[in-house]
């Protein structure tokens, strides 16, 4: 009311002298933030390649066992007969931990004969381009399961006009033949979440006390 | 007073200083209110606001508008990306299983799908949340969910983790509540949305029992060296700020007969996808012989998205 009053009255115009003033501040202030500031997007951070490329269990594992097909090399001079009890071999295969529950005899895989082959039930050989079939002597269930595929991953064609648009990963992509338990490490960081979302977690109990 | 006095002068100085004044004020008032509109981010062009509803387009006019976008997306990112729409295949009717008993909880299928989708990478937008939950005997304690676990605490052997994404309902209750109706069931069961026609209300967001839908609460941002050119104009094409997304089972991909990004990424099998009218598709062997189930069936909002429960 006072104010008012010294605004409109009086001689000394105190109100509009610092009115007048803000204004033209303010309004100049607009006008150099809104012309200066060209918010340049910030260049997001690409992910990164690793999580989000497929990949298998023992997919470089695999790349690496140069030696299946090649078992020849030193078995074709193999002389004395084999040992069929063998779980654990000695010098050569020393790095095969078998780690295959009640199948522990690497013959129940192996051909006897024919290294570069696996044993079948009537003791002929599988090659390895149908390990499955090995695999299915005993599985066989989850043998039916991948062949229907609804036991490890297919790639590609859902909608298959030829089988050859498909992938389908054999039991060894994913099962290490000598230690079949499934291993998979390579784990990707959890969310960022938007702060908008930020309360919810907020009300749930922080994560270092649930690991306690 | 001056002013009783000469009543018919025209402008004194007092009155010229307040005018000026108040002048002045209310151009620095209305400015500071519409301030937020010139720093917006993204003002989409006048094309975009006066096209029309998805549903309503002509052949001819989506070729247009997508060969628009191309180069809209040409002249932001730099890539050469292709715009397609396919439509719903016939009598297909998609389904997803996911096998809870297998999942590790590596969460490649949420960045696969960030990138197949090209969601924003920051503020990030994903799709898929995976719930890690303590199993309990031969259960799952619900209470002990969490969906922002550190990498290290995947993998767990005590745990489940259960990806959860659009369940893509048959009875949608996000498609109930759009007031503008930008968001519709399609044939073959995929819920999808016009980003054009979104007006970013955000009730679909609230009224999904899934916490599927996502708002793209700041422009999207996705480097353009890792734009997905292959793109679907329901889909994966660069969506706008202030408009909702959600995931579509990858429609440009399922629509022309491939399997979705999160599932070929998966490295355990654990995601199955298909068409549950082919009585051959995995899908429908998995819903026929395993014991699957639905979260949150009570609600009735029928998902096309299966847990299974087995090893
Ligand atoms: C570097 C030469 C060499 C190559 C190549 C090789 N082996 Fe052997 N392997 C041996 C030797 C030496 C032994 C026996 C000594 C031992 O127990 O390590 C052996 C033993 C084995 C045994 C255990 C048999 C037993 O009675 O002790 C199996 C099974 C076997 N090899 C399988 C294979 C297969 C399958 C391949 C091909 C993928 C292969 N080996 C390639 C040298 C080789
Ligand atoms: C469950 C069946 C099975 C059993 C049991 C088994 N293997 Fe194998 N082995 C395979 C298969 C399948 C491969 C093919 C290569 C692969 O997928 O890793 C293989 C590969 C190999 C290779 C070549 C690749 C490598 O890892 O160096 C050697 C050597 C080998 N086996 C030795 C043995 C020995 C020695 C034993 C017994 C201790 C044994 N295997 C037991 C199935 C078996
Ligand atoms: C001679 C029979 C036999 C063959 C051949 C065989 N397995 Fe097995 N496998 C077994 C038995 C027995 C067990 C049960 C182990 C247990 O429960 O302790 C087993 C268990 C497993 C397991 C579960 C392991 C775990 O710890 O959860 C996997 C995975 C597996 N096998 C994969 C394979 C694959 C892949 C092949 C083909 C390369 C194969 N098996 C070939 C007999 C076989
Ligand atoms: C995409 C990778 C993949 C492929 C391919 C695959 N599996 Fe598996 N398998 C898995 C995963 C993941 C599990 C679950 C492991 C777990 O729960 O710890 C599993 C589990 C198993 C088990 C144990 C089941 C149980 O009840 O414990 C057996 C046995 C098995 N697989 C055999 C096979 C056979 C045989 C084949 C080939 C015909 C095969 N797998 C192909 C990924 C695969």
């Amino acid at each position: 009311m006072n104010n008012s009053a010294a605004g409109s009255s009086g001689d000394k115009n105190w109100g509009l002298v610092l009115v007048v003033p803000a204004c033209a501040v303010l309004f100049i202030l607009f006008v150099v933030f809104t012309l200066a500031t060209s918010d340049e997007p910030t260049v997001a951070q690409p992910l990164e390649p690793s999580w989000f490329t497929p990949t298998t269990a023992r997919g470089e594992d695999l790349q690496n066992k140069v030696m299946v097909g090649s078992c020849y090399l030193c078995h074709a001079y193999w002389t004395g007969l084999p040992d069929p009890d063998v779980v654990r071999p000695q010098f050569a295969h020393s790095a095969i931990q078998l780690d295959h529950g009640a199948n522990d005899r690497c013959y129940n895989c192996h051909l006897i004969q024919d290294r570069n082959k696996y044993t079948a039930n009537d003791g002929s050989g599988i090659m390895h381009t149908n390990v499955e079939q090995l695999c299915a002597r005993c599985h066989g269930l989850i043998y039916n399961d991948w062949v229907a595929g609804t036991h490890g991953v297919q790639r590609g064609q859902w909608m298959t006009p030829t089988a050859f648009e498909r992938q389908n990963f054999k039991c060894t992509h994913c099962h290490d033949p000598h230690a079949p338990a499934f291993k998979f490490e390579k784990y990707t960081p959890p969310p960022v979440w938007p702060e908008q979302i930020e309360r919810q977690r907020a009300e749930a109990p922080p994560p270092s006390e649930k690991t306690e | 007073m001056e002013k009783g006095q000469k009543p018919d002068r025209k402008l004194n100085r007092r009155d010229f200083i307040a005018g000026m004044a108040v002048t002045l004020a209310a151009a620095g008032a209305g400015a500071a209110a519409l301030s937020p509109l010139i720093r917006a981010e993204e003002i989409p062009p006048l094309e975009d606001v006066l096209q029309k509803h998805y549903q309503r387009l002509t052949p001819e006019e989506k070729k247009a508008i997508f060969a628009r976008l191309e180069k809209r997306i040409l002249a932001t990112h730099g890539v050469q990306a292709t715009i397609r729409d396919p439509q719903p295949l016939e009598n297909a009717h998609f389904a997803y299983a996911l096998n809870i008993g297998r999942c590790i909880g590596c969460r490649k299928c949420v960045y696969a799908c960030m990138k197949e989708n090209n969601l924003s990478r920051d503020p990030q937008i994903q799709y898929i949340r995976v719930l890690k939950m303590k199993k309990q005997g031969h259960g799952i304690d619900l209470e002990s969910a969490v969906h922002d676990y550190p990498q290290e605490e995947a993998g767990d052997k005590n745990y489940y983790y259960m990806p959860v994404q659009c369940q893509q309902c048959e009875n949608p209750p996000c498609v109930k509540v759009c007031p503008v109706k930008a968001t519709w069931r399609e044939e073959d069961g995929i819920v999808v949305i016009d980003y054009n026609w979104c007006i970013g209300c955000r009730y679909c967001q609230a009224a999904c029992p899934y916490h599927a839908r996502r708002f793209n609460f700041a422009k999207p941002r996705v480097p353009g060296a890792e734009l997905n050119p292959n793109m679907g104009y329901l889909s994966n094409r660069p969506r706008f700020m202030g408009v909702m997304e959600k995931c579509t089972f990858c429609l440009h991909r399922t629509r022309t007969g491939r399997y979705p990004a999160c599932l070929e990424v998966c490295p355990t099998g654990a995601r199955k996808f298909g068409d549950m009218s082919d009585p051959d598709s995995e899908i429908r062997r998995i819903v026929d012989k395993e014991r699957v189930y639905v979260l949150k069936q009570d609600l009735g909002t029928v998902p096309r998205f299966y847990y299974v429960f087995a090893k």
